[in-house]
C-alpha cells in the first residue's frame, strides 16, 4: 500500500493539466507492475483502471487508447471477482468507462451510453454518498453534456 | 548549534551520496526487443516481476532498464491482446533478449458465437438496438415485433404482423422474459388485422433473437426463440408520459437503496384515428387496449438479484363483418419472479416461476348468435445451475416444468386439456483448441408417457475478431396448438424439427456481413385424417439469409440490407398434398437507411416480399416504402413520427376461400408520438422503468 501511495502522489491526477502521453503510459505501466506484485489486492487494480481511463479520456483518439480501455475493462472485471471489492468504486469506474466511450464519439455514443453513465454514478453515490470521485466525474459529465446540447441549439 | 546542524547535513549528504554510488554499482541493465512474428511490438510492458523496475518498449519494440535485483529473477512482458511472456533466469543473462509474444486466445467466457442469433445490447458494436432504436426503427411504431421484422429470415405476413421465421409458423417462435416462457406474447385483434408485441421495448436491456440452433436451455419452440432480459434496478426516480394519435402512456419508478418499484399504465385506442382517417373495415367498437405493468427488482448484493414482473392487458374490439357484429374481449395476464445468485466456487443458481393466463371471449365469432370462449393457462417452473470450470470449459444444467390447462367452448363443441411437460438439459461450452469452440447440449422432454431426447451442437471456428464460421445442428420440439391437440384423440405428443445451419460472419469497424444457409426438416406435424389430427405430417424448409450493415458510406449514415430466400413445403393440417405453406414467400428483402443530422434522425425503409400461394391464386408481391423522423426537442422530450407505405400501394396479403383479396384496413398509416420525461434527470431516457 505504501508503494502505491507514494506512486500515486507522483502520478498524474485527472484534475491536473494535460500530462504528456508518454508520462501517462508509463504511469499505467508502473501500476500494472505494482498490480502484478500484489495480485490479490484491490487498490492496484482500482488505480490501474482509473489511470487507464484517465489516459483514454485525455487522448480519446490516440493509437493506444483502445488498449487502455481494454486494460481498464480487465482491471474492473478482476475487481468484480474479488468478494469484498467496494461496489461503489466499481460503479464509478464503470460509469467512467462509458463516459470515455461518449468522449470518443459524442454523436453516436452520447445517446447510447448516457443512461449507463448516469446510472453507474448514481448507484456509486447511493452505495457511498461520500465517493468524491463519483461526485466529481458526475459533475464533469453533466457539464460536458450541457455544453454539447447547448452547441446543438 | 548551527555548526552542528551544518555538520549533520554534510554527513547526511555524504551518506546519501555513498548510498547512491553503492546503489549505482549494483544496477544491472536489462535490454532486448519484443516482437510478434517479425513485427516489433511498441508499448509492451517489460518488467521484473515483484518490482516496479521496467519500461515500455519503444516504437521499434526495444526496451532497456536497470534493476538493483541480483541472482535469479522473473522477467515479464505484457501487452493487451497477447499472452503474457515470462522468463526466469539469472539477471546477469538478461540482456539483448528477443521476446516473441503470442496473440491471446479467446477464453470461453469471452467468446460470443453469433451464428443464427441477433443480439441487441450494448456489448457489440453492431445492432446495438436499445429501446430508443426500437421506437425509431422503420415502421415499428415502438413495437419490438415490428422492429425485429427488419432482420433476415423474417417473412412478411401482413394480415397478422407476427414473427414467421425461416419458413416456420408464427407459433414456432417463442418468447422468454428473464428466461421464463410467455404463453401469448402478442396483443390480440380481429382477423386480418396486424397485432403488436405485448411488451414495451423500454422493459428490456437485452434481446437475443435466435433463428435456430439455440442451446438446450430453450424448449417448446420449433423454429426460433426470443429471450429478453429486463433492465436492472433503477438508480433514480422516474416519471414519464407519452402520447400519440393511438396510445397514451404514463409510468414511473421509485428507486430505493438496493431496489426499485415501477409501474406503467397505457391506453391504446383507435377511436380518434378511425374518426380522422377512413378505412375499409367497419369497426362498431374501435380497438381499445388497457394495459398495466409493474416491476419490483432487488439487488441483495452484487451477485444476487431478484426480478419480478406483472403485466395485464384488457382488449375490446367490435367489428361489423359479413352481416354480424363480432365482439372480441381478451384478458391477458403474465407474471414472473426470478432469482439469480452466485453460490460460491464459480457456481451460479437461477430459479424462476412464471404464470400466463389468457381469457378470450368472442360474440358472433363465425355466425350471428354464436359465442366462442377460450381460457389458457401455463405455469412455468425452472431451475438452472451454471459453472465456469476453467478458461476452456463452461457447463450448465437445469430442469423445468410446463403445466398447461386449456378450456374451449364454441356453442356445443368444447374441450378441456390438462397436461404438463417436464424437461431437463445439460449444456457444455468447450474451447477444444485455440480458436475452435464447441457448444454441445442435450435436452430431454417428457410428456405423457413419451420421452424425447434432443441433441444440439454448434461448432465454431473464430480465426480472429473479424471472422466467424459456425456449423449448427440439432433437434427442437413443440407441442401442437391446443385446438389440434384436442382433436387428436390423445395420441399426439410433440412435433419436432431438425435444424442444420452454416453461418459465416465478417465484421470490421464499419461493416457487418453475415451469410447463413439453413435447412430444416419437420416431423410429426399435425395432419387431418378423417377429422382427427394425427402426427403424420412432415415438411422441409431451406434457404439462405444475407445481412449487411454498414456505417462507412457517409458519416452518421447507417444502412442495412436483409435478404432471405426460402423454399419450404409441408404436408400438414388439411393439406392433401405436399405444398408451400400459404404464409411463406420465396423472397424477402428489406433495405433501411438511418441518418442523423443534429437533433434529427431520419429513417427510410423499403420492404419487399414475393407473392404467396393460396389455393385460389398467388398474391402479387408486397411492397412498402416507409419513412420516419425523430426529433430531440429537448433532452427530455422526443417527438417521433412515421408514415408507412408512403406511395399508398394496396398490398394484397392473401386470398380467402372465395378468392377475395384480403387487404389492409388502410394503405398508409401515420404515427405521431411525443415522449416526455417529467421527473427523470437524464436525457434521452424516455423509459419509465
Amino acid at each position: 500500500m505504501f508503494v502505491i501511495a507514494l506512486f500515486m502522489m507522483a502520478s498524474v491526477s485527472i484534475q491536473a493539466q494535460q500530462p504528456a502521453q508518454s508520462d501517462m503510459l508509463n504511469s499505467v505501466a508502473k501500476l500494472k507492475r505494482i498490480e502484478a506484485m500484489q495480485p490479490d489486492s484491490i487498490q492496484p487494480k482500482y488505480q490501474l483502471a482509473l489511470q487507464s481511463l484517465s489516459f483514454a479520456v485525455t487522448y480519446p483518439h490516440a493509437p493506444q487508447t483502445e488498449n487502455m480501455i481494454a486494460e481498464a475493462e480487465q482491471a474492473i472485471a478482476k475487481m468484480e471477482q474479488i468478494k469484498h471489492a467496494d461496489q461503489s468504486d466499481i460503479c464509478t469506474l464503470r460509469g467512467f468507462l462509458y463516459m470515455v466511450r461518449i468522449v470518443q464519439n459524442p454523436a453516436q455514443n452520447g445517446q447510447r451510453y448516457y443512461i449507463d453513465v448516469m446510472q453507474n454514478y448514481e448507484k456509486a453515490l447511493k452505495l457511498n454518498p461520500n465517493n468524491q470521485l463519483a461526485k466529481q466525474l458526475q459533475q464533469k459529465f453533466l457539464e460536458g453534456m450541457k455544453q454539447q446540447t447547448d452547441k446543438q441549439k | 548549534m548551527p555548526y552542528l546542524c551544518g555538520m549533520k547535513h554534510r554527513i547526511a549528504h555524504i551518506v546519501l551520496m555513498l548510498l547512491a554510488v553503492c546503489n549505482l554499482t549494483a544496477q544491472t541493465t536489462i535490454s532486448g526487443i519484443v516482437t510478434y512474428g517479425r513485427e516489433p511490438l511498441a508499448g509492451a510492458n517489460v518488467f521484473i516481476l515483484g518490482t516496479i523496475n521496467g519500461c515500455l518498449t519503444d516504437s521499434l519494440g526495444r526496451f532497456s532498464f536497470t534493476t538493483s535485483q541480483t541472482g535469479e529473477a522473473t522477467l515479464k512482458a505484457t501487452f493487451i491482446g497477447y499472452e503474457d511472456y515470462t522468463l526466469t533466469a539469472d539477471i546477469s543473462l538478461m540482456h539483448n533478449l528477443t521476446i516473441q509474444m503470442n496473440k491471446q486466445t479467446t477464453t470461453i467466457n469471452e467468446v460470443i458465437v453469433t451464428a443464427s442469433t441477433f443480439s441487441f445490447g450494448k456489448s457489440d458494436n453492431f445492432k446495438t438496438m436499445d429501446a430508443l432504436d426500437v421506437v425509431m426503427a422503420g415502421n415499428s411504431c415502438g413495437d419490438i415485433v415490428a422492429a425485429l421484422q427488419t432482420l433476415p429470415g423474417m417473412q412478411k405476413v401482413g394480415e397478422n404482423g407476427k414473427l414467421y421465421v425461416r419458413g416456420g409458423e408464427s407459433d414456432e417462435c417463442q418468447t422468454f422474459v428473464n428466461g421464463m416462457h410467455v404463453l401469448v406474447p402478442y396483443s390480440t385483434n380481429t382477423e386480418n388485422t396486424a397485432v403488436r408485441g405485448r411488451f414495451s421495448p423500454f422493459l428490456f436491456k437485452g434481446i437475443n433473437f435466435s433463428l435456430g440452433g439455440y442451446s438446450g436451455e430453450y424448449g417448446q419452440a420449433l423454429s426460433s426463440v426470443l429471450p429478453m432480459e429486463t433492465t436492472d434496478a433503477a438508480t433514480s426516480d422516474k416519471l414519464g408520459v407519452s402520447a400519440s394519435l393511438v396510445d397514451w402512456n404514463i409510468g414511473g419508478t421509485k428507486a430505493y437503496q438496493n431496489s426499485s418499484l415501477s409501474f406503467n399504465a397505457a391506453l391504446t385506442s383507435m377511436g380518434l384515428y378511425d374518426r380522422l382517417f377512413t378505412q375499409r373495415q367497419e369497426f362498431n367498437r374501435p380497438y381499445r387496449k388497457l394495459s398495466g405493468e409493474t416491476q419490483y427488482k432487488k439487488e441483495f448484493n452484487a451477485s444476487s438479484v431478484l426480478k419480478s414482473y406483472v403485466g395485464y392487458d384488457f382488449t375490446l374490439v367490435g367489428q361489423h363483418i359479413d352481416g354480424r357484429n363480432l365482439l372480441l374481449k381478451e384478458h391477458n395476464i403474465y407474471a414472473n419472479v426470478t432469482h439469480r445468485a452466485s453460490i460460491g466456487r464459480g457456481y451460479s443458481l437461477f430459479t424462476g416461476i412464471a404464470n400466463s393466463s389468457v381469457l378470450t371471449d368472442i360474440d358472433d365469432a363465425r355466425m350471428v348468435g354464436d359465442h366462442y370462449h377460450n381460457f389458457r393457462n401455463e405455469v412455468h417452473l425452472k431451475a438452472e445451475i451454471r459453472k465456469v470450470c476453467s478458461n476452456v470449459l463452461k457447463v450448465s444444467t437445469g430442469v423445468e416444468n410446463y403445466i398447461r390447462n386449456s378450456t374451449m367452448r364454441y356453442d356445443a363443441y368444447h374441450y378441456q386439456l390438462n397436461y404438463d411437460i417436464l424437461a431437463a438439459h445439460v449444456d457444455a461450452q468447450w474451447r477444444i483448441i485455440p480458436r475452435v469452440f464447441l457448444n454441445a447440449s442435450a435436452r430431454a422432454e417428457f410428456m405423457k408417457s413419451d420421452c424425447l431426447l434432443m441433441p444440439r451442437t454448434t461448432l465454431s471456428y473464430i480465426p480472429n475478431k473479424h471472422l466467424q464460421f459456425s456449423l449448427v445442428g440439432g433437434r427442437s420440439s413443440q407441442t401442437i396448438a391446443d385446438d389440434y391437440l384436442a382433436q387428436s384423440r390423445g395420441d399426439f405428443t410433440q412435433t419436432t424439427a431438425d435444424h442444420a445451419i452454416f453461418s459465416m460472419q465478417y465484421k470490421s469497424d464499419a461493416t457487418l456481413l453475415r451469410i447463413e444457409p439453413y435447412w430444416k426438416k419437420y416431423h410429426h406435424l399435425p395432419l387431418s385424417e378423417d377429422g382427427v389430427y394425427q402426427p403424420h405430417g412432415y415438411g422441409t424448409s431451406r434457404g439462405v439469409d444475407v445481412f449487411v450493415e454498414d456505417h462507412s458510406l457517409v458519416k452518421h449514415l447507417t444502412t442495412t440490407l436483409s435478404y432471405s430466400f426460402n423454399d419450404s413445403e409441408r404436408l400438414y393440417l388439411d393439406y392433401t398434398e405436399v405444398q408451400t405453406p400459404d404464409y411463406a414467400s420465396r423472397h424477402n428483402l428489406r433495405l433501411t437507411a438511418k441518418y442523423a443530422i443534429g437533433k434529427t434522425i431520419i429513417g427510410l425503409a423499403e420492404s419487399y416480399a414475393s407473392g404467396r400461394h393460396f389455393p385460389t391464386g398467388t398474391t402479387p408481391h408486397y411492397n412498402s416504402v416507409d419513412v420516419n423522423l425523430t426529433y430531440l426537442l429537448s433532452p427530455k422530450v422526443i417527438v417521433y413520427t412515421s408514415l408507412n407505405n408512403i406511395f399508398g400501394r394496396t398490398n394484397i396479403f392473401r386470398y380467402d376461400a372465395n378468392a377475395n383479396p384480403v387487404v389492409p384496413s388502410r394503405d398508409r398509416f401515420l404515427y405521431i408520438g411525443i415522449f416526455v420525461s417529467l421527473k427523470n434527470n437524464k436525457a434521452y431516457d424516455i423509459s419509465n422503468f
